[in-house]
């Protein structure tokens, strides 16, 4: 066998060693490509079922607070008002000593009265429906301060517009958790909430001077309410950061672009450009 | 020559060794390969001392393809999802049986004549599934790296060996046709076939049917 036949048996072997080589790096590119494309769907798709299942959570809560809310506002303070009424009666057929007592469980009973109306309304979503975010926190910043529990102070910048009611209720939400964590758990005397409306960006901050809290916290158990707040914001498009550390209070933050069409509307949102 | 075949003896009992030894830990279609591996390591020690002892060993090689094509086939048939390449993959056998009885009676003796015919239909089909399965594996990507799954090296296996082995069956005819000497095409041959040994020892000793990614 001749040097032009060795020659043709390599070129030619070589030849088709490269094609199936090539062939093969090919394919394991493709796989790669597929390996990631899959796992972003997978990903967008665990991401749509988390969502989906805190918006039924958030829902079913909505129910039993609206229920609870109803509860309180139709029969306990009504047989409440009954109570007030029949000691007000009961009261002209006694002495002065037995009146007086009489009358200060009636401003008691008045007092209950007007909590659990207070705490009706801040449960309903009526009030957000019907108020707006704004007002329904000034509602509950004179709430606070009126019990002289801790000092609030509210402020507000650029001109309010509306976030859509499912957003302003998952925000109110978000801020009553807040305010709960810092009066049950932080102890604090002092809170600072801010909504801030720009142009493409709306921001609510909470501030409280209470023990704060380190950063471990929030991946464990005990922390769930805190990543909720996360996970509440990301529903509604935004997002949340919680900065605190023992000693310093926390900052809470929630940012979002009020005209990003969300998952949580359902549909577009009425001021939605997208 | 004896050297290069020896070499493809002690891969082959390499290849033997990784396979028995992990036999409990394989899936279904890797014990059917490491089988395959023990009737191909006999059947090449066999020819070996036919060879040795000058006497024709063709009727092995004809054993050999037949008994290769239907333990790569069956592994084949447990790789694919698809009931159809599944069907396709047990007619193939019957084509390939029915053939192989007619080219060993009529056309390539199996007392005299290397089964080229044989491993040129069964080398195509090979190319066929393996180039299935490869986009099988591309439609049901698993999460698993692809350099630790004993599917894709045992196909690249195949896919490297049929191809190359397919040219070198083709010009076996053709040199002896114009009456030229083989030499070359030998080392030829041995690449394809260490290659291949490599890449299924190798699938060998990475499939675990607790981390399988097909349905094995």
């Amino acid at each position: 066998m001749g040097n032009e036949d060795i020659q043709m048996i390599v070129l030619i072997a070589a030849l088709l060693f490269a094609v199936v080589i090539g062939f093969i790096i090919y394919f394991v590119v493709l796989y790669r490509n597929r390996q990631l494309k899959n796992k972003k769907e997978q990903e967008e798709r665990e991401a749509v079922y988390r969502q989906e299942v805190l918006k039924t959570q958030i829902e079913i809560q909505e129910q039993t607070f609206e229920h609870v809310s109803k509860e309180i506002h139709d029969n306990i303070t009504q047989v409440l008002s009954f109570v007030k009424l029949s000691m007000g009666t009961l009261g002209n057929t006694l002495d002065d000593t037995k009146k007086a007592k009489m009358n200060e469980s009636r401003e008691l009973i008045a007092q209950v009265i007007t909590d659990l109306r207070d705490l009706s309304k801040s449960m309903s979503f009526e009030h957000i429906t019907s108020l707006g975010l704004k007002k329904t926190i000034e509602r509950e910043v004179e709430k606070l301060n009126k019990s002289e529990l801790v000092k609030t102070t509210f402020l507000t910048e650029g001109q309010p517009y509306s976030l859509g009611e499912q957003r302003e209720l998952v925000l109110f939400r978000i801020l009553q958790e807040a305010l709960n964590n810092a009066l049950k758990h932080a102890k604090a005397k002092h809170f600072k909430i801010d909504l801030q409306y720009q142009h493409d960006l709306f921001t609510l901050s909470i501030e409280d001077d209470g023990a704060g809290f380190s950063r471990e916290l929030l991946n464990n158990k005990s922390g769930s309410g805190l990543r909720n707040m996360g996970n509440r914001a990301a529903l509604i498009g935004g997002n949340a950061t919680i900065d605190s550390a023992p000693g310093e209070g926390c900052r809470i933050k929630v940012s979002l672009n009020p005209f990003k069409q969300l998952y949580i509307d359902g549909g577009p949102h009425p001021n939605s450009v997208s | 020559m004896f050297n290069l075949a020896t070499i493809y003896i002690l891969i082959l009992a390499g290849v033997l060794m990784v396979g028995l030894v992990r036999y409990r830990k394989l899936t279904v279609p890797f014990k059917l390969l490491t089988i395959c591996i023990i009737f191909t390591f006999v059947l090449e020690v066999i020819g070996e001392f036919f060879a040795f002892n000058n006497k024709n060993n063709s009727f092995l090689s004809h054993i050999e393809s037949l008994t290769n094509y239907f333990f790569y086939s069956f592994t084949f048939f447990y790789l694919f999802e698809n009931k159809q390449i599944r069907k396709m993959i047990l007619i193939s056998i019957g084509i390939v049986c029915v053939f192989f009885i007619i080219n060993a009676l009529f056309i390539q003796s199996f007392k005299k004549i290397f089964p080229t015919n044989v491993l040129l239909i069964s080398n195509i089909f090979y190319i066929i599934f393996s180039l299935l399965l490869f986009k099988q594996m591309l439609r049901n990507p698993s999460n698993m790296s692809i350099i630790r799954q004993s599917i894709f090296w045992f196909n690249t296996g195949i896919l490297i060996f049929s191809t190359t082995m397919f040219l070198n069956l083709g010009l076996i005819g053709y040199y002896a046709e114009h009456h030229w000497g083989k030499g070359s095409l030998y080392y030829f041959w041995a690449g394809s076939v260490y290659t291949f040994g490599i890449l299924i020892g190798f699938s060998l000793l990475i499939d675990n049917k607790k981390a399988n990614t097909y349905n094995g």
